[in-house]
């Protein structure tokens, strides 16, 4: 399968809301103007699309084809990895088009993530909610009684035991959070544009759930993202350059459904998906242009870099140090503010990003940026790898 | 300390009934192989028997890992706060979380550790763990039983 799925594929279509505390709009009209969006940017219309992924939640693949007047659904599939969905489903959909089931793919995500717990008094109500796959029968009846309710607290499980294992010291993961913030400001969409954050800021804030501190942990918003992936021949008769889908790959801790019981509670998802991913696209860490890394907290971009193999473990501070990761760096993360800054469209507006990086049109753009690695992680640490690249 | 108590089902259900009735923590195991496992599941992972029982375990583990949270969406943990919830690895291998009463600040990964089961509803037991020296505040102990 290998040689007839890698680089056949390819982005050709992004679409992007506001990313806002507080939408006037119904979340399924964010979903359905994204998805629009990225049709049109594809020079498609919604009778090309026959294949569709739906947000883990929200809205039905179904419904979403009515809306938007795909008369033709041949292939739907929903992807349930909490926020390593959206890149995991390239690889279906890729999967999709090179075993000929689809044409050309329509993955969607958008949520209510600001406004699900604090509508506007005059917001539209809605009963549509997530998803949570395979995470809620465990919060609910292990992780809940004791006070963990919210990923931040989950996750400090094992946050813990990395900071104890390798003496990771208090600042170690600043450096992520200003560099994400440094970027937003050149964002457009970017939710803290216009509100840079400073180390004084940073340090000041108060634990959330320790190590994390406030400026460690994303922006809530509410945000729709949409891309079409369609076979690279039709690519390239397109509007836009090909954005080539080179590999990608999925993991899972074991067990996947709890932490508690993982022989090692520092193994997740991505290091088991990224080196199916690099072997895959045939490409190493270090010929990457522009990393485009889940960051729902700073720390787990810690993690996933040492899963990526950017460092060693225990060594992802001193690869984000020193300017390493902002533009103009060695590993430019995040270009777009990430979902510490630009907002939280789990991981597809990273997609988005590194669609544009390719193209060339980002707002904060990387120099000749050729290769572009992204990373979901969601649930209770699955993980998901997608490397792209310039089509040559 | 919960606002929110759950009403598990199924094998999770029969786990707290367990240890409800034996007033001590039990752990399910295999009538397989021997071996201990948790949280419930339907087969040994080791031998692939579905054959289990729910066993009184000792009472006594370490910590493996804990977390100290200043913010909860729960009234009830959010007056506590901060306060810590542990990862305990208990001896006989299966780990779980626990509540505790000590503060945030006296807790070490590796520290040995008692714990301590609390029923909270006719299917639902709480899981305490604390130094097995350790004072326990007044007004945060529960009443229960304690394995150790
Ligand atoms: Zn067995």
């Amino acid at each position: 399968m290998g040689t007839d799925l890698w680089g056949t594929t390819a982005i050709v279509g992004v679409g992007e809301t506001d990313y806002v505390r507080g939408s006037d709009r119904h979340v399924c009209d964010l979903i359905l103007d994204a998805a629009m969006e990225a049709i049109t940017d594809a020079g498609l219309k919604p009778a090309d699309i026959n294949g569709i992924i739906p947000p883990p939640g929200y809205m039905s693949a179904e419904e979403i084809a009515a809306h938007l007047g795909v008369p033709d659904v041949a292939y739907h599939v929903s992807v349930l990895m909490g926020g390593a969905s959206p890149t995991a489903s390239l690889q279906t959909a890729a999967m999709a088009i090179a075993g000929g089931l689809a044409d050309n793919v329509l993955v969607c995500m958008g949520w209510n993530g600001y406004s699900a717990l604090r509508p506007k008094p005059d917001a539209r109500p809605t009963k549509r909610v997530m998803n949570l796959g395979p995470m809620g029968e465990t919060v609910r009846n292990h992780y809940a009684p004791y006070g963990l309710m919210s990923a931040a607290q989950h996750y400090s499980l094992y946050l813990r035991r990395y900071v104890d294992t390798f003496g990771i010291p208090e600042d170690a993961a600043a450096a992520v959070a200003i560099a994400c913030r440094n970027h937003a400001q050149l964002n457009s969409k970017a939710l803290m544009r216009g509100t840079p954050l400073s180390r004084a800021d940073y340090d000041a804030a108060p634990f959330i759930a320790e190590p994390l501190r406030k400026f460690d942990c994303c922006v809530e918003t509410d945000c729709a993202t949409a891309v079409v992936v369609t076979s690279l021949g039709r690519a390239r008769d397109l509007v836009h350059p090909a954005v080539v889908y080179l590999g990608g790959a999925e993991g899972h801790p074991e067990p996947a459904d709890e932490i508690a019981n993982r022989a090692n509670l520092l193994e997740l998802g991505i290091h088991r998906a990224a080196p199916r991913a690099f072997a895959r696209a045939g490409v190493s860490p270090h010929d990457i242009d522009v990393l485009e890394i889940y960051d729902c907290f700073t720390y787990v971009v810690l993690l996933q870099l040492e899963a990526l193999g950017y460092a060693e473990p225990g060594g992802a501070p001193a690869f984000v140090a020193d300017g390493n990761i902002e533009l103009g760096g060695r590993f430019p993360l995040n270009t777009h503010g990430g979902l510490l800054s630009q907002g939280h469209c789990w991981g597809l507006n990273h997609v988005v990003e590194a669609t544009r990086q390719l193209r060339g049109t980002a707002d904060a753009q990387v120099t000749d940026a050729e290769l572009a690695l992204v990373t979901g992680y969601g649930d209770l640490g699955d993980g998901s790898v997608a490397i792209l690249g310039r089509d040559r | 300390m919960s606002t929110y108590v759950p009403t598990p089902e199924w094998i999770v259900l029969d786990w707290h009934h367990a240890c409800i009735a034996a007033e001590l923590l039990c752990i399910q195991r295999c009538v397989g192989c021997g071996r201990w496992r948790h949280p419930p599941r339907r087969f040994c992972p080791a031998c692939q028997s579905d054959q289990a029982t729910f066993e009184p375990v000792t009472g006594g583990g370490s910590v493996l890992s804990f977390a100290v949270s200043h913010r909860s969406l729960d009234p009830g943990w959010q007056a506590h706060a901060p306060y810590a919830t542990l990862l305990v690895e208990l001896d006989e291998g299966p780990r779980l979380l626990a509540a505790t009463t000590t503060p945030p600040g006296e807790i070490r990964i590796g520290q040995r550790l008692a714990v301590r089961t609390e029923a909270l509803s006719e299917h639902f037991v709480l899981v305490w763990a604390d130094p097995a020296s350790h004072d326990e505040p007044a007004s945060m102990a529960p009443r229960a039983r304690g394995n150790a």
